[in-house]
C-alpha cells in the first residue's frame, strides 16, 4: 500500500500542476470594459456578472430594466455599447462559447427584446444610426448596414477590412467613416458600402475618427501613438500636421475651443492645435502624477462645461482646465481601473468603473451623488 | 511593488520584448519567432543545466555500489538512507538534480504563454496590456500591431480545442516528441517491478499525457515551444548517448511500451530544457530491481 501511494503521489502531483495550468489557460472572461450610453434620461451601462444591460434613471440611479438575449443567462459575454435610434436600443453581443453574435435591438424603456441580425464574429464597437440604418463592425473586419424598417441587412451593402473593427463608424453626408485594425481609414458610401477612400495611417486604430463639420477635417488617434488629420473628402492627410505621444492613442479626439483633446496610454492628456498639431501649452496634462505611477487613459477626453474630463487606468476621474486639474474622483484610494469613456449631461459626469460601479458626479465639483453596483453572480 | 509586478519586470517583459524583436526583426513572422526564441532559450539553459548532467552521470557510475549497500542493509532502512547520502556526497551526486530543469522552465512555459497572448491578442483588454509592457525602444512595432499570427492558416493565439479540425495534431505530436525524448533519457526498467522502475514506468507515460494536455488547453503558439525544444532535446541527446532511443519500434509490446523500456539501457545524463525530462530518481530501500543485477556479480566473485 505504501509503496503503491509513493508511486503514484508523484504522479497526482503532475496531473494537479497540468490542471492548474490548464485553468490558467482557458478561455478568459470577458475581454472588454464596460459599456456605457446617455440617451434622454436613461443610462445604458453593461455591467454585471454575468454582464447585461441595465437601464438607469439618470436622476436617481435606480434600475427601471435589464436587457439580456433571451436564453442566455450564462456565458462569457462580449458588448458593444448601446446605441438608441428610432426609438429603439441597439447593441452588439456575443457569446464565444456558443459561437454566437449578432446585433440586437430592444425596447429602450422596458428592455423587451425585439428582434437580431447575426454577425460573423463579435460586434466591439459600439453600432452608429442614421437614417433608419444601424451600420456596425465586427472583430472579422465586415462592417453591416442594417435596414431598421425591414430588420434585415440593407441588399447589396458589403464591406470587409483586413482586420478587426474596433471602433464605431461615423455616419455623416451619406458617407461612412470606419477606421480599422487594419490601419486604414475607409470612407464608405452610406448606400452601398462602396470603397470611396481609404488612406493607411500607418498604425491601427480602435476608436472612432471625430469630423469636424467646420474645416471638414476627421481626426484620429492611433497605435502608432500618432493623431492623423485627413481630409474628409479624399482621405489625403493634412499637410503639416504632426503630433505624436509616448505610447498608443485608443482615445476618440475631442474638437473643443478651436483646438484638439487627446489623451494617450502615455498617462497624459494633450490640447493640440488644429492645423499643425502642435502641443499647446500648458498642456500636457500628466495623470500619472495623480496615480504615483504610470497610468493610463484609455478613455476619451469629454467636455463639462469648461473642464476637460478622463477617466485613468488608476481609477481617477479627473477635470482638467488650461492644464490644471480642477477636481479629481475618488477623494481616496481608487477602486477600480477606468476604461470607459465618462458621458456628460446637465451638469453631471457618469462613470463606470471596470468593477461594474456607476458613478455620477458633479461636473464642476467632482461631488459624488447615486452609485449604482450591479448584481454579481455567486 | 507586488509579486504581480516583479513577474511582469523580471519574466514577462524580457520574454515579451524579445519575441517582439525577434518579429520585427524576421520579417513579421510570429511562428518563426517562436521558434528562434526556443532556440535561443536552449542555448541559454546549456550551461544552467550541465552540473545535472554531471551529476546524472556520476549516478550512473554510483549504480554498482548503490545495490551493494541495498543487500548489504535490506533489513537496516534507516542505515541504508544514510549510507546512500554519504556514497552521494563522495560522488558528487545531486539525488534531486532533475527537478531543477523542470523548475526552471515553469517560468519560462508560463510567460512564454502570457507573451503570446498579450502579442497576439485579439481582444481590447489584451492589446491594452501589450501597449503597457512594449520596451521604449522597440516603439518600431507599434505599427506592426496587430501583428500577424497566423501560421498556415492557424491563429497561434488559441487553443486546438477552440481551432479544432488538424490542429488536435498538434497535442499529439507534443505528447509524441515528450515520450520519445522521456525514453531516451529514462533508465530502463529491469522489468521486475521495483518501486523506482515503477515510478520511471509512470513518469514516462505521465509526462508526455501531461504536457499533450498543457497543449489542448493552450494556444498553439506554446505547442511550437514545446515541440522545438523536444526536436532539440531528442537531437543533443541522440549526440549524448547515441540514437538507439530513436528505434522505438523495435521490440515495441503493450508493456515495454508502458513500461520505458526496450533493450535495459544505462541511467543517461540529464539534458536541459526540455518539457519531458525526467531524471532517474535514486534508488530506495529495498529495491527489488537492483536484486538481479546483484545475484550476477555475487556470481562473478564466486568465480574468482
Amino acid at each position: 500500500m505504501i509503496k503503491s501511494n509513493s508511486r503514484l503521489l508523484p504522479v497526482l502531483g503532475l496531473l494537479l500542476v497540468g490542471v492548474l495550468l490548464a485553468g490558467c489557460g482557458a478561455t478568459p472572461v470577458a475581454e472588454n470594459w464596460p459599456g456605457l450610453t446617455l440617451e434622454g434620461n436613461t443610462l445604458y451601462v453593461i455591467s454585471g456578472l454575468p454582464q447585461r444591460v441595465y437601464l438607469l434613471d439618470v436622476e436617481t440611479g435606480m434600475q427601471r430594466a435589464t436587457f439580456l438575449p433571451q436564453g442566455m443567462e450564462n456565458g462569457i459575454f462580449y458588448w458593444s455599447p448601446v446605441t438608441v435610434g428610432d426609438d429603439t436600443a441597439f447593441v452588439g453581443f456575443g457569446d464565444a462559447k456558443r459561437g454566437v453574435s449578432g446585433l440586437y435591438a430592444f425596447d429602450p424603456e422596458t428592455g423587451q427584446e425585439l428582434w437580431h441580425v447575426p454577425a460573423d464574429d463579435l460586434i466591439l464597437p459600439a453600432p452608429a444610426y442614421a437614417d433608419g440604418v444601424v451600420y456596425f463592425g465586427d472583430s472579422g473586419g465586415r462592417v453591416y448596414a442594417v435596414d431598421v424598417e425591414t430588420r434585415s441587412l440593407k441588399p447589396g451593402w458589403a464591406f470587409e477590412a483586413d482586420e478587426a473593427i474596433w471602433a464605431s463608424p461615423v455616419v455623416e453626408d451619406q458617407r461612412v467613416y470606419v477606421a480599422g485594425m487594419d490601419h486604414n481609414v475607409y470612407a464608405l458610401g452610406a448606400e452601398t458600402g462602396e470603397v470611396i477612400w481609404s488612406t493607411d495611417v500607418g498604425g491601427a486604430m480602435a476608436a472612432p475618427p471625430r469630423l469636424d463639420a467646420e474645416t471638414g477635417l476627421l481626426y484620429v488617434g492611433a497605435f502608432d501613438g500618432r493623431v492623423h488629420a485627413l481630409q474628409a473628402d479624399t482621405g489625403e492627410p493634412v499637410d503639416g500636421f504632426d503630433f505624436k505621444a509616448e505610447n498608443w492613442i485608443w482615445s476618440e479626439v475631442l474638437v473643443a475651443e478651436d483646438r484638439l483633446y487627446t489623451a494617450s496610454l502615455d498617462g497624459r492628456l494633450y490640447a493640440l492645435d488644429t492645423q499643425t498639431g502642435a502641443t499647446l501649452a500648458p498642456y500636457p496634462f500628466d495623470t500619472s502624477a495623480l496615480a504615483g505611477a504610470e497610468s493610463a487613459i484609455r478613455t476619451s477626453p469629454v467636455q463639462a462645461g469648461e473642464n476637460v474630463i478622463v477617466g485613468t487606468e488608476a481609477g481617477r476621474v479627473v477635470a482638467v482646465r488650461e492644464g490644471q486639474q480642477q477636481w479629481t474622483w475618488p477623494s481616496g484610494l481608487p477602486e477600480s481601473p477606468i476604461y470607459t469613456t465618462p458621458v456628460v449631461a446637465e451638469g453631471r459626469v457618469y462613470v463606470v468603473l471596470m468593477n461594474g460601479q456607476v458613478q455620477s458626479l458633479d461636473a464642476s465639483t467632482g461631488a459624488p451623488g447615486w452609485a449604482f453596483v450591479p448584481p454579481q453572480a455567486d | 511593488m507586488g509579486i504581480t509586478d516583479i513577474w511582469t519586470v523580471i519574466i514577462l517583459r524580457p520574454m515579451l520584448n524579445a519575441l517582439l524583436w525577434l518579429y520585427s526583426t524576421l520579417g513579421g513572422q510570429f511562428w518563426l519567432a517562436i521558434i528562434i526564441f526556443t532556440v535561443v532559450v536552449r542555448v541559454i539553459m546549456t550551461p544552467l543545466m550541465l552540473p545535472q548532467q554531471r551529476s546524472a552521470k556520476k549516478m550512473q557510475q554510483v549504480q554498482p555500489r548503490l545495490q551493494e549497500l541495498q543487500k548489504k542493509y535490506a533489513k537496516d532502512r534507516e542505515k541504508l538512507a544514510q549510507e546512500q547520502m554519504k556514497l552521494y556526497k563522495e560522488a558528487g551526486v545531486n539525488p534531486m538534480g532533475g527537478c531543477l530543469p523542470m523548475l526552471v522552465q515553469f517560468p519560462i512555459w508560463i510567460g512564454l504563454y502570457q507573451s503570446i497572448i498579450q502579442a497576439l491578442g485579439h481582444q481590447p483588454l489584451q492589446l491594452l496590456n501589450l501597449s503597457q509592457n512594449i520596451y521604449p525602444f522597440l516603439q518600431g512595432i507599434w505599427a506592426a500591431v496587430p501583428l500577424n499570427r497566423f501560421f498556415l492558416g492557424m491563429d497561434l493565439s488559441l487553443t486546438p480545442q477552440q481551432l479544432g479540425g488538424l490542429t488536435y495534431a498538434l497535442p499529439i505530436f507534443v505528447a509524441f516528441t515528450s515520450w520519445l525524448q522521456t525514453k531516451m533519457i529514462t533508465p530502463a526498467a529491469s522489468g521486475d517491478g521495483g518501486q523506482a522502475a515503477g515510478m520511471n514506468q509512470s513518469m514516462t507515460m505521465m509526462m508526455p499525457l501531461m504536457f499533450g494536455f498543457f497543449s489542448l488547453s493552450f494556444s498553439t503558439g506554446l505547442s511550437f515551444y514545446f515541440i522545438v525544444s523536444n526536436v532539440i532535446g531528442i537531437i543533443t541527446q541522440g549526440f549524448i548517448s547515441g540514437w538507439e532511443g530513436l528505434l522505438f519500434w523495435k521490440n515495441m509490446s503493450l508493456s515495454r511500451l508502458l513500461g520505458g523500456g526496450g533493450r535495459p539501457r544505462p541511467a543517461t545524463s540529464q539534458q536541459a530544457g526540455g518539457p519531458s525530462q525526467v531524471q532517474a530518481r535514486p534508488p530506495a530501500g529495498n529495491e527489488r530491481g537492483m536484486q538481479s543485477g546483484s545475484k550476477k556479480r555475487k556470481k562473478r566473485r564466486r568465480k574468482r
